[in-house]
């Protein structure tokens, strides 16, 4: 799967061990949006032994959090099954709204592998 | 009130984005670009213009949704952006249903209380519980506001028909 970015999406692409997002979230549907992610996501956790995410967003409106907590959760589950996963949060230096939000979902992360990573 | 006087008011009080009429989600993708690059034009602080940005998305979805005055595609409402050397506030005004006002005012004074620790916990409690009944989106748009915001006052001004008005802060 590929997605190209739109102004209120981002790029994304899933292949059978990679997930990468990048860009700005607030989309007009956040369910057409995020439903075929979800269930192409759990699609590959389930067909492979490791699979990694790297997400770089400069912004995500409250709508879409909701969608990235629903993202986490299916990636913890399946770490938490034995997998292994791991996460990249990317944020800009000095954009702390990214790092905050960075942290705020590493707190619910136990079993994945997650980095906040400054770039 | 003459053209030249409104354009006067406008530009006295720093706004320098403002819409007012039927708000819906194809006119927000039509408009939020240039906003975007204005406040960031404005400011090259990339947390701050986040942060404006944010607040300015939060208050448009909230005239899209819950406007008392809608159309089909959405809500009849104003939002605004200003600045001025303190720095940015986000504006927006539309008419609501008077039997919500009371919750809203608490929900909103409650808000108004927290501290920036208390506020991320109540965004994660509501991230994990789900939006509360009759919300339209994911329930945290509010708290979002109250997290990005410096400060943030809110009014209801019958006016015959009552109208929410939300004014948030943005400051280094």
């Amino acid at each position: 799967m590929h997605l190209e970015a739109t102004n209120r999406t981002p790029e994304v692409s899933i292949s059978e061990s990679v997930l990468e997002m990048k860009g700005e979230c607030y989309p007009e549907d956040i369910t057409a949006f995020a439903e075929p992610i979800l269930e192409l996501l759990a699609e590959k956790l389930a067909a492979c032994d490791s699979f990694s995410v790297s997400l770089e967003l400069r912004y995500f409106n409250s709508s879409s959090a909701k969608f990235f907590f629903d993202f986490f959760e299916v990636l913890e589950e399946s770490a938490a099954d034995g997998k292994s996963i791991s996460i990249e949060w990317r944020y800009r230096a000095k954009d702390n709204s990214m790092k905050e939000a960075g942290e705020d979902f590493e707190e619910d992360m136990e079993e994945a592998d997650y980095q906040l990573v400054e770039i | 009130m003459d053209s030249h006087d409104f354009h006067k008011l406008l530009l006295s009080r720093g706004t320098f984005f403002c819409y007012s009429g039927l708000l819906s989600e194809e006119v927000l993708s039509a408009i939020s670009g240039i906003v975007r690059e204005q406040v960031s034009d404005i400011d090259h602080d990339i947390d701050l213009t986040t942060r404006v940005f944010g607040i300015f998305i939060e208050q448009a979805q909230n005239i899209i949704r819950y406007s008392e005055e809608r159309l089909a595609e959405g809500g009849i409402g104003t939002v605004a952006i200003g600045h001025s050397k303190e720095g940015f506030v986000v504006e927006a005004i539309n008419p609501m249903n008077a039997d919500k006002m009371l919750s809203l005012k608490g929900n909103l004074e409650e808000l108004q209380k927290m501290e920036s620790k208390e506020l991320r916990k109540a965004y994660k409690q509501r991230l994990r519980e789900g939006p509360p009944e009759g919300s339209k989106g994911a329930g945290l748009g509010f708290i979002e506001i109250a997290r990005k915001s410096s400060k943030f006052e809110f009014d209801f001004v019958e006016s015959p028909e009552l109208l929410f008005v939300l004014k948030a802060w943005i400051v280094p």
